[in-house]
């Protein structure tokens, strides 16, 4: 009983705040712009709303080691953040005006996309806590502090749950790349350009 | 199931809607059926769209010549009912049909991409309001001839500028023409000796007789026919902020004279 407690106070709580907060976000922003007559504006916030989607990429690519810089504990902090803004500015703009199937595929992937990552995020920090039983394993064998903390976080995130969390994490990320760019191509070929 | 197996179900099922949108784009990219008149169109989008540029106005002329807009339709029958007094098209400018034309349902028909300006239009023309609107029936437009830019703007009806209550209020004793206070047309100026109730030597009498001389801009005591709020307003000297002049004070002196009543002919 008080795990189950437990696992709602710690884990679905902080996950149903962090999604909610995302979704409430979206409704007043676009009641913000509706009130303010700058509806013109949702229509653009793809644009940054996808920049910084593809800028929280940076952790994924750091990960799997296509780059070396950047701290990986700051570049996930950076994810999480870009992610929930991106995914804020596309949620305002799909509320605006959305008349075809195809965005409308491309927002439930993303929005697929959000909530798979959310609850990565509340694994990974499950994960963490049985890794601090291996810490103190670490530190009994003589490794640096700077070392441990390091190795900890890579082991944290290749901890089981986490692997199969991204089996289920990289298809969902697939659909929602793909079905965005074929929704941004097609803005391309048939939006009014001048 | 594998990992790989996963990936591989989800690239058939984005690959099946990728080509969806391809041979369909009417289903999945469309924002909705075009206009009824462009049905024969809906599976067409480069009839109307050229990729990366959008839909520029040869595309549609190519169909719609500009010089047959309103008379004649593109199969060449004679519009009869055209209820514009002008022909519209021929008038603008540039050729800019998706300032005001968007075609597809899913966006409203007719809604506007861009915005609609009034600079579009020939110089001449943006002055002839009626030409494309109606003028309204209520009693005060029924009265105004031409002249619509003293109160509205080219951007919208509303707000309008004119608040006559704010200058002069109708009583039932001003439940008159515009033109008896404003000669031919001018809102800009008015007089009170347009009626044989104000003559001149009644009017200086009268105000000469309570030691007020300057007496010729009457609304800036006088807002109705309520002779007790004038006096409040001349003693307080709390004057309409916003003045119009009156014909004797104004460079249309000379043309409106001849209009008015004078002792003469009073």
């Amino acid at each position: 009983m008080n795990m189950e407690r437990s696992l709602i106070r710690k884990e679905v709580i902080p996950f149903l705040k962090m999604f909610g907060a995302l979704i409430l976000s979206t409704m007043i922003t676009d009641a913000l712009l509706h009130q303010f007559n700058l509806v013109w504006i949702g229509r653009w916030l793809g644009i940054p709303g996808v920049i910084l989607i593809l800028l929280s990429f940076l952790y994924s690519m750091r990960k799997r080691k296509k780059i070396s810089f950047g701290k990986p504990m700051t570049l996930l902090i950076l994810h999480e953040v870009l992610t929930w803004l991106g995914a804020l500015m596309i949620l305002v703009h799909a509320g605006i005006h959305i008349y075809t199937i195809l965005p409308w595929l491309a927002l439930l992937a993303m929005l697929a996309n959000v909530i798979s990552g959310m609850t990565g995020k509340y694994l990974l920090e499950r994960s963490r806590r049985y890794m601090t039983q291996k810490k103190a394993i670490y530190s009994q064998e003589g490794f640096s502090d700077d070392y441990i903390e390091k190795k900890l976080f890579w082991d944290s995130t290749t901890f089981d749950l986490m692997k199969k969390w991204r089996a289920v994490h990289l298809p969902i990320t697939l659909a929602f790349v793909v079905l965005g760019i074929a929704h941004i191509l097609s803005i391309f070929i048939f939006w009014e350009w001048k | 199931m594998k990992n790989k197996t996963v990936i591989l179900i989800v690239a058939v099922n984005l690959a099946a809607l990728i080509l969806l949108a391809i041979f369909l784009p009417q289903l999945m990219i469309s924002p909705g059926k075009p206009i009824d008149a462009h049905a024969e169109l809906a599976t067409d989008c480069f009839a109307c769209h050229t990729p990366f540029i959008g839909s520029p106005p040869t595309k549609c002329i190519a169909c719609h010549k500009v010089e047959n807009i309103g008379k004649s339709t593109t199969k060449g029958l004679i519009i009869e009912d055209e209820k514009k007094n002008v022909a519209f098209h021929q008038k603008l400018i540039e050729d800019d049909c998706v300032s005001c034309h968007s075609d597809h349902k899913g966006v409203k028909a007719f809604r506007p991409i861009s915005h609609f300006s009034h600079n579009l239009l020939e110089v001449t023309l943006q002055k002839q309001c009626d030409s494309c609107h109606n003028n309204p029936v209520d009693d005060l437009h029924r009265k105004v001839k031409g002249n619509c830019a003293q109160c509205h703007t080219q951007n919208a009806w509303m707000p309008a500028t004119f608040g006559h209550e704010k200058l002069f209020r109708f009583d039932k004793d001003h439940d008159t023409e515009c033109v008896t206070c404003h000669i031919n047309n001018d809102y800009d100026n008015y007089t009170c000796y347009g009626c044989h109730e104000h003559s001149r030597s009644k009017i200086r009498e009268e105000h000469v007789e309570e030691g007020i001389r300057d007496y010729e801009n009457c609304t800036e005591c006088h807002r109705s026919g309520d002779e007790d709020e004038a006096k409040r307003i001349w003693r307080s000297k709390d004057f309409n902020i916003k003045k119009l002049k009156p014909y004797e004070q104004s460079e249309n002196k000379e043309k409106t004279h001849k209009h008015q009543y004078d002792d003469n002919n009073s």
